[in-house]
């Protein structure tokens, strides 16, 4: 993950918050404006912050984008976004892009033009509501692990070479001892695919797996580190 | 001696829980149009009445078995006269009265009258007695004194009575009394046409024509010809006469031109009025449901997904035509009112049915506003609103809003979380919006015996695929366990978090076949 870049395009209040709680995740962050006005408030605020004209491809095809990096749109007119969105698609085709929409006809467009995962504000919020009112309890817990500022959280941990786990049943662990939850994993004995932990399937740790797993950070820190010795 | 019984009398009524009770349920039946029942009692007298009317019609010709007399007498007329005397005791509460008189008595060290309420009630009662309704119950009553046959057409008013039971009568009618002006203007302008056409008439023809013997015959032969009937049992024989004729014949068509384009466009302007009172009235009678301010983004998205799930226990109220045309095309219920109106929350049954209110309109001003409005009408209205800003979340929070929702922040969150934890994002993705294969789900153990006392070891999680995530203990401020140890003990109205497939869960439910889910 820290060797991973993100470019961000547009400045906004969403911008900021990604902004600063992506700097321990990322090892580079930078946010691309197209006008003055954001790239001096952006500056000002002291963000690594580019002017380009993001509408020209020979400009975007210049940027330094790997595969493995992060796109994200977040400019705040729609239209824009969706031709950003398709002209980063047409460019870097195997890199992740994470579009947000405010609507749910542009979503479907930024799902034609290429976005990885599209963020709908609506859609998100909507589906907060009907949990609020039918799950009230978890939808507070869903709160608690989206919030950074929450001890409380999910966290994916790769099984490492020579890791305790390696070869291991799954229904023979007992993660309770660790105080955390095997919510799911990649058993990638399997597929490539997330399978959660109560579908019935009989996973294996192997080396190369991925474990989900929800907790407190404590814990869930203590468990990484238990899971990586020998 | 007497005032003090009738004073301890009241007192009795009044600390009566049961009489409270069935004066309660007496009211509901009679005057609730919210009451869930009341429909049942409606279908009851309405069929009583068509039965009545049915037996008055066919005795004209035909001799009736006694047993039909005999219910038509006693039985029906029996329950019309329980009916009438309990729209009369419901009216008014007599014994709140008299306990407000003797509060004010004691409180301004004055003697206790206890004719004063008596009176005060009386006249409300005698008010009551003398409104249209309550004569026309009481007719209905007569026909059972059989010694007055003549009483036998009061039967009639029987049918009058349907208007109490049939709310589209009453409608017609309410329209009609809202053109009152109009209507009453051309009935005078009828009368002042028919009687100047009869006078003229009389005047030429009462010595030509041997149909036209008094004013009555002329009188009658106007309003003959005005209304376009045209029995042809009187015409004019002059030429005089026949001018007349084609002037009221003409001013006839113009009348009736004018009642039916007075009517229909009562009708119209209504119609929404009418279309949108029916749409409360279903809804007050649910015993949940769901008030939705403003039709914009969000409110589209939210009935988008989950407006199968709320069936019909749901109204969307905007203040914008267009967007409430809109959204009827679209197959919502809407209905164009200003959610931050008093009267219009009002309107809900406030007091029997359990309301969720959304404050989802574009304007923080108006979220809140309506949120303060609803909850100043009942604090029982859960109030979910949207806050555009964090600034105004603590608004929200002394408004009375329940839950805040912020689509920025979560949207960010998201944002955040599919960044940094890609396989966790699909996941909680999944949980967010209820796929199957990972559903998160609550089992209160409110009304469950069998839950209750036992330990999450018991319920044996992991054999039924399913996850126990966590333990809210009872209480606003109860505790959450996170993960609950295996000896943890299950109490009374705690509520555990589960995950796992649907099936799995049903299945759970099966087990402990008490188990409420939310």
């Amino acid at each position: 993950m820290f060797n991973r870049k993100a470019l961000m395009f547009g400045y906004s209040n969403t911008t900021k918050f990604l902004a600063e709680n992506l700097t321990q995740e990322l090892h580079y962050l930078v946010i691309i404006v197209d006008d003055d006005e954001s790239y001096q408030a952006a500056k000002k605020a002291g963000y690594r912050v580019k002017l380009l004209d993001i509408t020209d491809d020979d400009v975007l095809e210049e940027l330094d984008v790997e595969e493995d990096d992060y796109l994200i749109c977040v400019m705040k007119d729609h239209y824009i976004n969706v031709f950003l969105t398709l002209s980063l698609h047409s460019l870097f085709p195997k890199t992740t892009i994470i579009a947000l929409s405010d609507s749910y006809h542009a979503t479907q467009k930024l799902k034609m033009a290429g976005a990885t995962r599209i963020i709908d504000l609506y859609q998100v919020s909507a589906n907060r509501i009907h949990n609020i009112l039918t799950k009230p309890v978890a939808t507070k817990l869903i709160e608690q692990l989206f919030s950074p500022e929450e001890d409380f959280s999910f966290k994916e941990m790769l099984i490492p070479e020579n890791s305790v786990l390696d070869g291991i049943m799954a229904d023979d662990f007992d993660f309770s001892t660790y105080g955390i939850i095997l919510v799911g994993m990649i058993d990638k004995r399997l597929s490539n695919q997330f399978i959660f932990i109560t579908s019935g399937l009989e996973n294996r740790f192997d080396v190369g797996d991925t474990l989900v797993c929800i907790g407190y950070n404590n814990d869930l820190e203590k468990f990484e580190t238990y899971i990586k010795g020998a | 001696m007497f005032k003090e019984l009738l004073t301890k009398f009241a007192y009795f009524l009044h600390s009566s829980k049961r009489y409270k009770t069935i004066k309660t349920t007496f009211s509901n039946f009679l005057l609730n149009a919210d009451y869930e029942y009341k429909k049942y009692f409606d279908i009851f007298m309405i069929s009583l009445i068509v039965v009545s009317i049915t037996i008055l019609v066919y005795e004209v010709k035909n001799p009736v078995p006694d047993w039909v007399d005999f219910f038509d007498i006693y039985i029906v007329t029996t329950i019309f006269l329980i009916e009438y005397i309990g729209r009369v005791w419901v009216h008014n509460d007599w014994h709140k009265q008299v306990v407000k008189e003797v509060g004010e008595a004691q409180f301004l060290n004055r003697d206790i009258s206890v004719w004063v309420p008596t009176k005060e009630i009386l006249k409300g009662k005698m008010k009551y007695l003398l409104t249209p309704t309550a004569i026309i119950d009481l007719l209905a009553i007569l026909p059972a004194y059989r010694p007055l046959r003549v009483l036998r057409i009061f039967v009639l008013f029987r049918v009058f009575k349907l208007l109490r039971y049939t709310k589209s009568i009453n409608q017609f009618l309410g329209v009609l009394a809202s053109k009152k002006f109009e209507l009453f203007t051309l009935l005078f302008l009828l009368i002042f046409i028919t009687v100047t056409a009869g006078i003229a008439i009389y005047v030429f023809e009462q010595n030509e024509n041997e149909n036209i013997d008094s004013i009555f015959d002329a009188l009658y032969w106007a309003l003959i010809t005005i209304s376009t009937v045209g029995y042809g049992d009187i015409s004019p024989v002059t030429a005089e006469g026949r001018v007349v004729s084609m002037i009221i014949i003409v001013s006839g068509i113009a009348m009736i031109s004018f009642v039916t384009s007075v009517i229909v466009s009562s009708f119209s302007e209504k119609l929404d009025e009418l279309k949108e009172n029916r749409i409360i009235e279903e809804l007050n009678k649910k015993d949940e449901f769901m008030i939705i301010c403003g039709y914009g983004q969000m409110t589209r998205m939210f009935l988008r997904y989950y407006a199968e799930e709320y069936d019909k226990r749901y109204i969307v109220i905007e203040n914008d035509k267009e967007k409430v045309e809109e959204a009827i095309k679209e197959g919502y219920k809407a209905i164009h009112e200003d959610a931050s109106k008093h009267d219009v929350i009002k309107r809900f049954n406030l007091q029997y049915s359990n309301i969720t209110l959304l404050a989802l309109t574009g304007n923080d001003i108006a979220n809140i506003y309506i949120t303060l409005n609803a909850k100043s009408l009942s604090r029982k209205i859960k109030v979910v609103a949207r806050a555009r800003t964090d600034k105004m979340v603590k608004k929200y929070q002394l408004a009375g809003a329940d839950s805040i929702v912020r689509p920025n922040v979560i949207a960010d969150r998201m944002l955040y979380t599919a960044i940094t934890q890609p396989v966790m994002y699909k996941a909680i993705y999944a949980i967010l919006i209820g796929k199957n294969m990972a559903l998160l789900d609550e089992v209160n153990l409110d009304d469950s015996e069998l839950l209750v006392g036992k330990t999450i070891e018991e319920l044996e999680f992991k054999k039924q695929k399913l996850l126990c995530i966590g333990l809210q203990r009872a209480g606003e401020g109860g505790e959450f366990l996170f993960n609950p140890p295996a000896k943890t003990t299950l109490e009374e109205l705690d509520t555990l978090l589960v995950m796992g497939r649907k099936v799995s869960i049903e299945h759970f439910r099966n087990i402990y076949k008490k188990v409420k889910y939310v």
